[in-house]
């Protein structure tokens, strides 16, 4: 018994040390690498580090040099078994009106590891609510629009069921 | 002497160091050796040129016209007694036959005549400017047919609109050495991004993995598109002054699209360099 407690204990300490030290600023470079082969760039105004989280502030998000996004906060937490990335006040460029709502309140992406091959998604905007999931081994993701507001312009790409408004679309 | 500390707790403590500096030591090597130090800060390229504007140094020519913000109902008036009666239209010539006040007068390009100049003519039209104003004025087809003038800058009719609300409006026009390209037309791409892709098919160019530039690779037939002049294969090389070697600068364009009125399009058709110019009325 006393083995298995020092066996646990040393488990959790070397779980918290691997957080505590993760480089996470330079995890992150390597993900704003990573994006760049896909012409998706990020230009943060400041990045802030936590115990287990980095928090990016004032974002613009580029994709192939076309300026599309603004965030004012995004916030990636992790305890390994268990992540999420939170997106605050994202406002996409004004030339999107006729395709997608602009502003977005919150979003938020959760991947854990009692459903590791599912990543939920919520959002919550000018268009009213949405939840999601994404099948990361069907490689489909199907988005509900429970609490439409104004969606008028997402209509051309959504489908309807008896439960409302839905996106599905497979990559 | 009693001890303060047990020596269990000595050897957890220094474990516990070891294992901090174990992983410590760890990550080091992972960033080291696999993680970039610093970030990847992207200037943005400054999109198009805010201003634009058209200078016909031709001599003898008159300039194209600008805008007319003011749509006119009465005030263009007298180009209503001008009716167009036939048309002669050439790659190098127009010629047309036009009855004014009962007299029958044929005017080639640059000709005027009540003050309106006649600037180029299409299939089943002519269009004449006059104090920077241009106007179309329609062949005629029949008596009963009285009303073949409109100022080209007018709205397309709202009862098409309210039928088919996708309906593609206004055409591109040919008036001589420039085209005239309708509002109308204009604000449905702008709106209608999808509709671009289903008349013309742009291709990336790219040298050495970097993108150089945009390349027609279809025109569907019979589309406005097709009447703007360009081909397949037409390698596009600058709008408006501003050079499109990236998504930033044509999507710039596009974006300020619905702002401007006049459109120069220099494109490169096999070794030939052509500039085309168009006005938005």
């Amino acid at each position: 018994m006393q083995m298995v407690k020092k066996i646990l204990i040393t488990l959790i300490v070397l779980w918290f040390a691997i957080l505590f030290f993760m480089p996470k600023q330079e995890l992150y470079f390597k993900l704003e690498k990573e994006l760049a082969k896909n012409e998706i760039k990020i230009n943060e105004q400041s990045i802030e580090e936590g115990l287990f989280s980095l928090t990016l502030h004032e974002s613009k998000i580029y994709v192939k040099g076309i300026k599309l996004a603004t965030v004012q906060k995004i916030d990636f937490f992790t305890l390994l078994f268990y992540t999420n990335v939170e997106v605050t006040n994202l406002l996409l460029d004004e030339s999107l009106r006729n395709v997608s709502p602009t502003q977005i309140n919150e979003v938020s992406v959760v991947h854990a590891l009692w459903s590791p091959l599912k990543l939920t998604l919520d959002a919550k905007g000018s268009f009213g609510g949405m939840h999601g999931t994404i099948n990361l081994t069907g490689k489909t993701a199907r988005l509900d629009f429970n609490e439409t507001k104004n969606i008028q312009m997402l209509k051309a790409n959504l489908k309807e069921d008896e439960e409302g408004w839905y996106y599905e679309t497979s990559f | 002497m009693k001890h303060l500390f047990k020596s269990q707790m000595y050897k957890i403590i220094l474990a516990l160091l070891v294992l901090f500096l174990i992983v410590k030591i760890m990550w080091f090597l992972i960033a080291l050796m696999w993680l970039p130090s610093a970030g990847l800060n992207y200037q943005e390229q400054k999109g198009g040129k805010s201003l634009y504007y058209r200078v016909k140094l031709t001599p003898n020519e008159i300039a194209a016209p600008t805008t007319t913000k003011k749509p006119t109902k009465k005030s263009s008036g007298s180009i209503n007694d001008v009716t167009l009666l036939a048309i002669y239209n050439a790659t190098d010539t127009t010629v047309v036959t036009v009855k004014y006040k009962s007299k029958t007068k044929v005017l080639s390009r640059g000709d005027d005549i009540n003050g309106f100049v006649l600037e180029g003519a299409g299939r089943n039209f002519a269009t004449f400017s006059k104090n920077a104003k241009s106007y179309k004025v329609m062949l005629l087809k029949s008596k009963t047919g009285s009303q073949s003038v409109k100022a080209i800058k007018s709205a397309p009719s709202t009862t098409v609109t309210d039928k088919k609300p996708k309906e593609v409006l206004g055409d591109v026009t040919d008036a001589g050495d420039h085209k005239v390209i309708d509002r109308s037309l204009l604000d449905h791409y702008a709106k209608n991004m999808d509709d671009i892709y289903k008349n013309i098919g742009i291709g990336e160019m790219k040298k050495d993995g970097k993108l150089k530039g945009f390349k027609v690779t279809f025109v569907r037939r019979g589309s406005p598109f097709s009447k703007l002049g360009v081909r397949r294969d037409d390698i596009i090389k600058s709008i408006n002054g501003q050079e499109i070697n990236s998504y930033n600068a044509a999507f710039a364009v596009y974006k300020n699209i619905q702002n401007i009125d006049n459109l120069t399009l220099v494109i490169q058709r096999g070794k030939e360099e052509m500039e085309l110019e168009y006005e938005i009325n």
